[in-house]
């Protein structure tokens, strides 16, 4: 085979596979950014995946199903601001407590959904002229789906929204430093409570995708941990949409090589990849200044609340 | 005119013992309450669940034992965790260094080559030294560079999964398993003997209960102690008092990472006499002592009842599973309506409402 | 007036003690209503494993009105003790099924703790006085879908995805492509490791990553239907596993192997009923089912040994065969089917002279492989390109 058909391949798995680490990461920077650490992102993409297969079986309808999923995301990950933010409560241990409830919820509800086949699938597309487009066509323009070209745009958007406009900005102080913010007239809570539902219902999307597109059916504990590498990639992205994607990408290729690959290099190798990088990222940062352009946003985990600072 | 104000809301500076137990029940029963209406929705009565499960956890011989072959490692991670909430480290790692105590004991059972009477004696040190280091490490990057321990300890969990499924899957592959995945049977001098016919591993039961003693005793009476306490109370009075912040921190994650070292010392040689997949050497025993020490209040001696209360849960869940045919995820679904529960119980306790008709 | 005290305590006890034992101890008389506990180490949603072994559960249930049954799903391994103890314990179970390898311990421990109550473990290989094991194996089903799968590959390269390096899987793999390289020498046999026995994401990245490398024909063990999902999205033929998985691609899934556990189950079942098995003779009862004793059947579907789209492509392919001469693959393929099912089983795929991809022989001219073989089989066979831990 030679090295364009591998790279071909590789890369087009990589836009299959890393589209719901791509939205998850994208739904978790904007969330830590304006200081709310979640990491109730397995849950709440579980809970996604499980809403968006029974949806779209029942309704006959695949992007009802991902509609639902997102509802459903958002939903939840109401549950972790409530308690996070209103109640500043400890947004570890919330976190930890929305994964189990998400995978016990869809555990159980999703008992009897398993090993049907999804009667309409999201539908692959494969657009007639661009495909041809030599290297960047086949990988882009075979066999992926709407919601893959998306979640690019979604990248472009959102990394544009966060550095460009006022909304980022506000979220971005709202993260670094929200007593200031507060003192500007900024309503700190209401902008964390949306954020976290931004995360909760990209995470929701995520776990849509992998059972209405990528599957497309449901398993119980289907999501594996993508998650927690999801919340890995986080911080892998320097907080930032853009390295996001290169980040997501990076370990979706990761994974279908551990396949690829598996003849000559240990699979666990590869699959412990990046939650190694995560650290040695963090390591990288922790230099003083780096910390202060490229670190996580100054309040993370710290709730807030006015006049106790 | 001032509004009247029927009542006020005022901050609590300390909530007593007594207020903390008792919204920590109302929240356990709240959780009861929601979980029950799942039950309705599968048919059984949540009465008739919670009497199954109680009786089943409790009530039979074989439950009771359950529930405490369940509570030794969630004992041992549990007293580790209060440790270093003490000192507000936030050790989500207990499953990753419980695993490496695991590792570590599996390495000294198979290949060491030790005489029989050192085996278990090594392992536990083994083991113990394994965790710690696990621990350690995230400890030292967060005392000596500052980073998020949150971040550091979860992701070293992964780490030590598939470093697990590496050992099993590779090197570490027993001859006589005909190829599946997991190592060679300990020899019998490596396992841990058990009480008559139950799982309950006594010696680490024995480990945990004496660590749990130990450590109160840690906390409330020794200089370290002390330390440990201002650390987390009051970062900047533990600075100004001259006590070093980075010592603390490698200090309490040398305990916690290595208590959670013996629970995982203690679950391949007390019940699995082998190294098997990760997923079932530890059904998220790391995971479930956060609660169990959350719930304690970080008290070392009350983590010995919320492991109980969790080893019943836990083997309420196998009830559940084998009498009622119910899906055993209710038990996640449980944990996290109590954890949501406590946690947003917290706020009841740090506001007192008074009641007075008072003008304001 | 102590030591009448104490005297009544003795005899309570020992009272108490002998009629636990009594209770525990009673062993099972032919002819009564029989109570049979199974440990299931899946979810029967799984529409693989499990779901095949409560299948088999649920005919013995129609078929036998003495019988009565409970199961445990999800059962981890390790935990198989406790679930064993409730079954015989309080469920009053007289025979407990442990239908996974990884229960071998937990069984084995509960053979001895309970002498007078029946085990019978799946795939495994101790046995007790009251302890049998059982398997119904495919490798004879694999060789037949390998025949189909060297016909109709187009690029030479067929794709395996596998969850463990173990025995029964090697086992498969190697009759897989035994079969395949007996109508195309050229075939190839590419495998990719999931590790896990249900890992739906893992086996379709696996599935991707062997169709990247050429792959155009799949076989697998993962209990989904992930591999044929992924295949028919690319139009590339696949071979259903362990329930019939015509149903997910009527268009691309050729045939498969169908377990039919409750061909054993039936069998077991009733020989306890007749007390021809009692918990004192099975010491060396070993069911080792194939085709013959129609423990497992080839198909997409029951009764489709062949999916009817393929017939003619499979008529319209011929080999020369030196025994029979020209024939079609689909006339081959059937022939070989009534060999092996017949009774007086006529030929075995792993017949002498056999070869590993090694180059070391494993089976001299006119020999066959034994069952003990066949279940510590740790080589490859010729043909068989990829990574294949512990090969000798």
């Amino acid at each position: 085979m030679g090295w364009e058909t591998w790279i071909i391949a590789t890369l087009s798995r990589t836009l299959a596979y890393g589209t719901p680490l791509l939205l998850g990461t994208l739904g978790e920077i904007y969330t830590e950014r304006s200081g709310v650490l979640n990491l109730g992102v397995e849950g709440m993409m579980i809970m996604g995946a499980y809403a968006g297969f029974s949806t779209a079986y029942t309704t006959g309808s695949p992007w009802l199903g991902i509609m639902v999923a997102a509802l459903v995301g958002g939903a939840f990950s109401l549950i972790h601001a409530f308690a996070s933010i209103t109640l500043k409560a400890n947004q570890v241990v919330s976190g930890l407590a929305l994964t189990m409830l998400g995978l016990g919820l869809s555990g159980v509800l999703g008992r009897s959904w398993g090993g049907k086949p999804l009667p309409v699938p999201i539908s692959k597309i494969t657009a007639p002229g661009l495909s041809k487009i030599p290297f960047l066509g086949p990988i882009l323009f075979e066999g992926q789906n709407l919601i893959v070209y998306l979640s690019i745009l979604l990248v472009v958007v959102m990394w544009y929204i966060l550095y460009r406009t006022r909304i980022g900005i506000t979220i971005r102080s709202v993260g670094e430093n929200p007593a200031t913010a507060d003192s500007l007239g900024i309503n700190v809570n209401r902008v964390r409570y949306l954020c976290v539902l931004v995360g909760g219902i990209l995470a929701g999307v995520a776990g849509g995708y992998l059972s209405v597109a990528y599957r497309p059916a449901w398993t119980e504990g289907m999501t594996a941990g993508m998650g927690w590498i999801v919340i890995a990639l986080t911080i892998f992205a320097f907080w930032n949409p853009a390295i996001g994607m290169l980040g997501a990408y990076l370990f979706a290729a990761l994974y279908h090589l551990s396949f690829r690959l598996q003849p000559w290099v240990t699979p666990e190798f590869l699959k412990a990849m990046p939650y190694a990088f995560a650290i040695v990222v963090l390591i990288a940062v922790s230099r003083g200044t780096l910390q202060k352009r490229m670190g996580a946003p100054a309040a993370l985990t710290l709730p807030y609340t006015r006049g106790e600072e | 005119m001032k509004p009247l104000s029927l009542f006020r809301v005022e901050r609590r500076p300390v909530p007593s013992g007594r207020v903390v137990l008792l919204v920590s029940i109302l929240a356990i029963l709240a959780a009861l309450v929601v979980a029950g209406i799942f039950f309705q929705a599968y048919g059984v009565s949540a009465i008739r669940a919670y009497q199954l499960i109680v009786k089943g956890a409790l009530g039979s011989k074989l439950g009771l034992a359950e529930t405490v072959r369940r509570a030794i490692p969630l004992l041992l991670c549990g007293v580790g965790l209060t440790i270093a909430f003490r000192a507000l480290f936030w050790n989500i790692g207990a499953e990753g260094q419980l695993l490496l105590g695991a590792v570590a004991a599996a390495g000294v059972a198979l290949f060491s080559g030790l005489p029989d009477v050192l085996l278990l004696p090594a392992m536990f040190i083994a083991g113990f030294v394994a965790g710690a280091f696990w621990g350690l490490i995230p400890a030292w990057l967060k005392a000596k560079l500052g980073i998020n321990d949150v971040i550091t300890t979860l992701m070293m969990n992964y780490i030590a999964i598939y470093l697990v499924q590496w050992l099993i899957h590779g090197p570490w592959r027993g001859p006589t398993m005909r190829g599946f995945a997991y190592t060679d049977k300990f020899p019998s001098a490596a396992t841990l003997p058990t009480i008559s016919w139950t799982r309950i591993h006594w010696p680490t039961l024995l480990l945990g209960l004496a660590l749990a003693v130990l450590a109160y005793l840690l906390i409330i009476r020794t200089r370290a102690g002390f330390e440990i306490r201002v650390v987390g109370e009051n970062p900047d009075a533990a600075r100004f008092a001259g006590i070093s912040g980075f010592k603390t921190t490698l200090l309490v994650m040398l305990i916690s990472g290595g208590l959670a070292g013996f629970a995982g010392v203690g679950e391949v040689a007390g019940i699995h006499w082998r190294l098997l997949s990760p997923t079932h050497i530890s059904m998220n025993y790391g995971y479930t002592a956060i609660i169990v020490a959350w719930l304690a209040r970080r008290n070392p001696l009350v983590v010995i009842i919320t492991s109980l209360l969790f080893g019943v849960i836990m083997a309420g869940g196998d009830v559940i599973k084998v009498s009622l045919g119910l899906p055993f995820q209710l038990v996640n679904v449980f944990n996290g309506l109590i954890l949501f529960f406590l946690i947003g119980s917290e706020i009841l306790m740090r506001y007192k409402i008074s009641f007075s008709l008072r003008r304001q | 007036m102590k030591t009448k005290v104490a005297l009544i305590g003795v005899i309570a006890l020992g009272l108490i003690l002998g009629l636990g034992a009594l209770t525990m101890a009673q062993e099972y008389v032919p002819g009564e209503p029989l109570k049979v506990g199974f440990v299931y180490v899946g979810p029967i949603s799984d529409y693989g494993w499990t779901f095949a072994h409560d299948e088999a559960r649920l005919i013995c249930m129609d078929a036998f009105p003495w019988l009565e049954t409970v199961y445990v799903e999800s059962v981890p391994e390790g935990d198989e003790p406790l679930v064993i103890d409730k079954f015989i314990q309080e469920e009053g179970c007289d025979v407990v099924f442990t239908t996974s390898f990884g229960f071998i311990d937990g069984t084995v421990a509960a053979a001895q703790r309970y002498p007078d109550k029946i085990f019978f473990h799946c795939s495994g290989y101790l046995r007790n006085p009251n302890m049998a094991t059982y398997m119904a194996d495919f490798y004879q089903i694999y060789y037949l879908n390998g025949l189909m799968a060297g016909a109709l590959t187009k690029s030479n390269k067929l794709g395996y995805v596998g969850a463990f390096p173990i025995p029964e899987l090697k086992r498969h793999i190697s009759a897989f492509a035994i079969g395949a390289r007996e109508v195309n020498p050229d075939a190839e046999v590419h495998v990719r490791w999931i590790n896990s026995w249900v890992d739906p994401v893992a086996a379709k990245e696996a599935a991707e990553a062997l169709i990247a490398d050429g792959c155009d024909v799949f076989a697998f063990t993962e209990d989904t239907a992930a591999v044929v999902h992924t295949a028919a999205d690319r139009g590339l033929l696949s071979f259903g596993h362990y329930s019939p998985m015509y149903v997910f691609s009527p268009e691309y899934c050729v045939s498969g192997q169908i377990a039919h556990w409750e061909a054993i189950y039936l069998d077991f079942l009733e020989k306890i009923y007749s007390g021809k098995y009692t918990a004192h003779n099975l010491q060396n009862v070993d069911y080792w089912w194939l085709l013959q004793e129609k423990a497992v059947e080839m198909g997409a579907d029951k009764g489709m040994i062949i999916n009817p789209a393929y017939e003619d492509q499979l008529k319209g392919i011929y080999v020369d065969d030196p025994v029979l001469g020209n024939i079609s693959v689909y006339d081959l393929v059937m022939m070989r089917l009534q060999q092996m099912a017949d009774p007086g089983v006529t030929f075995d795929p792993f017949q002498g002279p056999l070869y590993d991809r090694k180059g070391t022989l494993r089976a001299p001219e006119g020999c066959m492989l034994s069952v003990s073989e066949l279940t510590t089989m740790q080589w490859a066979a010729e043909g068989i390109v990829g990574p294949w831990s512990g090969e000798p």
